[in-house]
Parts: C-alpha cells; sequence; structure tokens
C-alpha cells in the first residue's frame, strides 16, 4: 500500500511530522491511481481536470461516496497541512476549495438520491453584534468541501436565531463565530440560552473567531474551539463521531 | 524627547500632509518568539528587550501565566497585553515599569511619523470592567508623554467613552475610532467631548459588499453628522479593507471607494483605512502594504491607520509600480491576478526580492 501516483508522492516533502505521513499514506492505501489523480489536482486547485476525473470515476461504476473520501476529502487534508505549515497561503485554499466544489456537483446529487446520510448539519453564524464575516465564510466554505452540509445564518445572529436553525436544519454542530472582544461574550449567552430552552445537550457548540481561544471556549462552556478554517473542518469531524 | 527626530510625512501625492494614525498600542499585538525582538535568557526567562526614553536598556518580561496561553502556544507574545495586565494587576513598582515600556513604545511610534496614537485594549479580556480599567490606565500613561494627540479605539462606545474621560491633553482634539451605523450612539461623545472622528463605512445589519454601498453608508453618517453640527474638518473617513487573499476585487472596492467619496466631498474631509489589512493571507506583507498605499495615494487617501514604524510611507509613496515585485502586487491589489497566483508563484520562486 502506498501513493503511486508521482505528483502526490511529491507532495509528501511537505508533511513533516510522521504521524501525518502515516495518516495520509493510510487515506491512499487503496493504490487506486484515478482516485490519487482527483486528490492531486484538487490540491493545486485545477477544477477543470477535477471536475473530468470525478465524472470519468463516476461512469467507471465508483460510488460517489468512496469519490469523495479517497479522492476528494483525502486531497484536502493535504492542503490543510499545508496551510498549517505556511507552504500554502489563503488562495491556494480558496482554489482547492472551488476544485472540490467541482467535484461536489456531481457527488451531491448521487448521495442525497440515494439516501446516503450526510457527514452533519452544521449551522453557522457571527453573533449577535458582530458584522465580520470572512473567518465565518472561509469556515462555511472548508465545511461545505469536506462533504458538510452548512447553513449559513449571516452575520449578527440572535440567540434565539441560533437556536430556531439548529432544530430547523437538525444541525449536529451550531457553529459561532466573533471577531470582537466586544461580541464574543454573546457566543456563551448563546450557550446559555440553549441551556435555558433545555436543549443544549442535543447539539454540539464550536466556537472560532480571531480573538477566541481555547481557554475562552472552555469558560463559555462550548465543546469545542477551531483556529482557523481547517482547524474547523477537523473540529466538526470529531464533534460528529463523538455525537 | 531626547533627541528624538520627528518625521513630518508630506507626501507628494496629497498636495499637503498625509494624517498617520499609528495603530501599535493594541493588546492584539505580537511579538513572535523566534523573532528578533525576544529573548530567552540562560535561565530560562522570556524578555522583551527595550531601549527607554531615557536611552537605558530595559526589557519586559514574559510573565508565567502568559506561558499557559494559547497564542504563547502558538509562538505569539502579545505584549502590549502583557504591558496592560501586569499593570493593572501589579503594585506601583510593576505599574511604573509597564509604563517605562508603553512610553517608550508611543515615542517610537511618533517619531516614525504617528500624527495620532491609536490606543485599543479590547482584548485584554472580553470582561467589560477590565477593558475599562485597562483604558483608562493606558490612556494616561500614554498621554504623560505623547506629544500628539490620542485615537480612541473600541468596539464598544463604553469603552470609548471610558477613555475620553481620561483625557486631559492640550495636544488637539481627541480621535474617536469609530462611529458607524450599527454604533450611531458614539456621535454623542464626539459632541459630548468635542473631538475628531473617524467614521466607517459598515452597515446597520452587514459589511458592504463594494464600492458603491461603501459611499452610501459614509454618505448617510456624513449627514448625520451635519445635522448635529460636527464639522467636516474633524471627520476621518475609513472606507474598510478587506484582505485581498479572499476575494480579488476587495482592493478596487476600497480604492474605488476612495476615488467616488473624493469626488463627492472634495477636499474637506480626510479619508483613511485599515491599509495593510489587505495584506492578510499572504506571504511578504510589506510589498502588499506599500504598493497599496501608493495606489490609495493616487485614488486620493490623505489618512492611514498604519503602524509608521513597519511601514514606511515616504518610501511608499514614490514607489516604482513598474519594477516587477511592486507591479506584481499592484496587478493583483487590482484585481488583475486571480486567487492571487501570479504573485504566489513568484513568492515560491524566490523573485519578491526588493531593496
Amino acid at each position: 500500500m502506498a501513493i503511486i501516483h508521482e505528483g502526490l508522492l511529491g507532495e509528501m516533502k511537505y508533511i513533516s511530522k510522521s504521524f501525518e505521513q502515516k495518516h495520509i499514506n493510510g487515506l491512499f492505501a487503496k493504490d487506486d491511481m484515478l482516485m490519487q489523480k482527483i486528490a492531486f489536482n484538487l490540491i493545486y486547485g485545477n477544477n477543470n481536470e477535477v471536475d473530468e476525473l470525478t465524472k470519468t470515476a463516476l461512469d467507471k461504476g465508483y460510488s460517489a461516496n468512496d469519490v469523495l473520501d479517497d479522492g476528494l476529502i483525502s486531497g484536502m487534508a493535504i492542503v490543510g497541512i499545508k496551510f498549517r505549515d505556511n507552504i500554502i497561503f489563503v488562495p491556494e485554499v480558496l482554489i482547492a476549495a472551488r476544485a472540490m466544489k467541482a467535484g461536489m456537483a456531481y457527488i451531491e446529487p448521487i448521495l442525497s438520491a440515494s439516501g446516503v446520510e450526510p457527514k452533519g448539519t452544521v449551522i453557522m453564524g457571527t453573533v449577535k453584534g458582530d458584522l465580520h464575516d470572512i473567518g465565518k465564510n472561509l469556515c462555511i466554505m472548508m465545511l461545505r468541501g469536506s462533504g458538510f452540509i452548512v447553513e449559513d445564518l449571516g452575520v449578527d445572529t440572535k440567540p434565539d436565531e441560533f437556536m430556531d436553525a439548529a432544530i430547523e436544519y437538525k444541525a449536529q454542530v451550531v457553529g459561532m463565530s466573533a471577531l470582537l472582544t466586544t461580541t464574543m461574550p454573546n457566543m456563551g449567552r448563546t450557550i446559555e440560552f440553549f441551556e435555558d430552552n433545555g436543549i443544549r445537550e442535543k447539539f454540539k457548540m464550536i466556537i472560532g473567531g480571531a480573538p477566541v481561544t481555547q481557554e475562552f471556549a472552555e469558560d463559555m462552556g462550548a465543546d469545542g474551539y477551531g483556529k482557523d478554517a481547517m482547524e474547523c473542518v477537523d473540529l466538526v469531524k470529531e464533534m460528529v463521531q463523538t455525537k | 524627547m531626547n533627541g528624538l527626530k520627528v518625521i513630518k510625512v508630506v507626501m507628494p501625492s496629497t498636495n499637503g500632509k498625509f494624517v498617520v494614525i499609528g495603530e501599535n498600542i493594541h493588546t492584539t499585538r505580537i511579538v513572535l518568539r523566534d523573532g528578533k525582538r525576544h529573548k530567552t535568557l540562560q535561565n530560562g526567562d522570556e524578555i522583551i528587550p527595550y531601549i527607554d526614553n531615557d536611552g537605558n536598556k530595559k526589557n519586559i518580561s514574559v510573565p508565567d501565566w502568559f506561558k499557559k496561553t494559547q497564542p504563547y502556544e502558538q509562538g505569539q507574545i502579545k505584549h502590549f497585553m502583557i504591558a496592560v495586565l501586569e499593570a493593572i494587576n501589579g503594585n506601583e513598582k510593576t505599574q511604573r515599569e509597564c509604563a517605562s515600556f508603553v512610553h517608550s513604545e508611543a515615542l517610537r511610534q511618533i517619531s516614525a511619523g504617528a500624527d495620532f496614537l491609536d490606543v485599543n485594549v479590547d482584548e485584554v479580556s472580553y470582561k467589560l470592567d477590565i477593558q475599562k480599567q485597562a483604558m483608562r490606565w493606558l490612556v494616561n500613561t500614554v498621554q504623560e508623554v505623547s506629544t500628539v494627540p490620542l485615537s480612541i479605539d473600541s468596539s464598544n462606545s463604553e469603552i470609548i467613552a471610558t477613555g475620553l474621560a481620561e483625557i486631559e491633553s492640550t495636544l488637539g482634539k481627541t480621535l474617536i475610532n469609530s462611529v458607524a451605523l450599527e454604533r450611531l450612539e458614539a456621535f454623542d461623545l464626539v459632541e459630548k467631548y468635542d473631538t475628531k472622528t473617524i467614521i466607517t463605512a459598515a452597515g446597520e445589519s452587514q459589511m458592504p459588499t463594494n464600492d458603491i454601498e461603501r459611499v452610501e453608508n459614509v454618505l448617510r453618517l456624513l449627514e448625520e453628522a451635519e445635522h448635529r453640527g460636527i464639522r467636516e474638518e474633524d471627520i476621518f473617513v475609513d472606507l474598510l479593507v478587506f484582505p485581498i487573499s479572499v476575494d480579488g476585487s476587495f482592493g478596487m472596492d476600497y480604492l474605488n471607494a476612495v476615488k467616488m467619496l473624493r469626488k463627492e466631498k472634495g477636499d474637506a474631509i480626510k479619508i483613511t483605512g485599515g491599509l495593510s489589512n489587505v495584506s492578510f493571507g499572504l506571504p511578504m506583507r510589506k510589498i502588499i502594504n506599500e504598493t497599496f498605499i501608493k495606489l490609495s495615494l493616487e485614488a486620493g487617501a490623505d489618512s492611514g491607520i498604519v503602524d509608521p514604524i513597519q511601514t514606511n510611507l515616504i518610501k511608499a509613496s514614490s514607489l516604482k509600480l513598474d519594477f516587477e515585485p511592486y507591479k506584481l502586487a499592484k496587478d493583483m491589489l487590482m484585481g488583475e491576478d486571480e486567487f492571487c497566483m501570479n504573485y504566489i508563484r513568484a513568492y515560491n520562486a524566490g523573485e519578491l526580492v526588493v531593496k
């Protein structure tokens, strides 16, 4: 079991931690050239190639779920590590997300028609009093790119709007964002609002934003914190698994 | 002033003075643990050395409580946050030490060309009483040495009011940062304390999505200001700079809005912006920032909320934009480099070399 696509093999030089090398190698353990081609083209944001290769794979009889997991999401895992380690920058993540979207255009309709459960449903908004949404929008793009259904509640989202949406969309995860220390306490107030209405335990509640920290997340009684869009994806995966 | 040389930033393209709102006295500011300004002593203590205003070598040490925080684990020292929190929790001696550090940073900003010192304590805590306490201490400490007016910066009007109440300055009008459609009550403070103010182009319920929305939001605020009898010469307009890494149109959104507003209002008002925001998420930020300052000047901006120590404004104003690294940055900032790919390619190839 190994990576057989030469370009993809070249990507391994960017993965410095041995446990991550092991993880990435595991993702490509099926030795499938086509899936590895999809992953490689996704990493470099070649959306036309990802579009064509995804279509080819489905025509050849690969299941939508396999293309998603073994091609698209595995490619995105490498993007995440390269971004964290400053090897690539924000625009390169966005371009990879665009390629992901090209592939998802084929995958999504198949998954929803065949009744395959989505990986999870997340509602996400910037908290009350805060109009900043660049970071939140990056998170949403990356989550959608990773196969999650995301309902975007926009900015200045009041606690009752979070609650109504969480119930309406049957979300597993409620994501809150704030860029201001003066609006950060509204994350805690939203969590309290869920508690007061007796539905706190039904949802995982996670937070993020430039001034937010792990300590603050713990103070507020949140279930998790992500420092950027890539960590947000890992966190949501973890939340959905432990649910 | 101990022989500090004060630079007056006169830009050829503004027919006068470019007003620098020095943004470095912020509790968000960081020093990198592996950077030049940080030292680890043999006994393991970590310090940020600095030269005080009497020329003595001093340092602030990184306290143990900070070493347990996430920024520290990510390699960042928030030196202003440390100074402010140590001061408001410490004894008189600690307060004097922290004040000495703030004094030195204040004069460094002024000697690099700051016309206002922007003070912001929002990040010391999410608790309002601590934020207010921090603002009181910081305003009083900065005004002990400052030769320029302060700019009181917060996203909460109550914190701004707390800062304004401490001002004892005869240095000229204080600046408020900022009034917005979502924060109209801050206009009351402009009147009460007879200040200058920044007004931002944010909408009531969302950020502007293009140049026209920016100008529309600002014109509504200017109308309100006029209605209240606030003079145009006391107004700075922040037309909101967003990162080009996120959307290729963000540079032109700002630059076009500057042009439109300048045309609409003439030279009466100052047009400003947090110009270094534009480079967030990209490498070699200085090249991008200096290019964007040059483009902003050409569009008609005559102020910037910038760190004058990090950004050489005089150099920026005379940049040769046909020189390859700056040309790449210019194309990117003008929306002609999709996903910043040419710029990033040049960075990866080691071609972004400037003097």
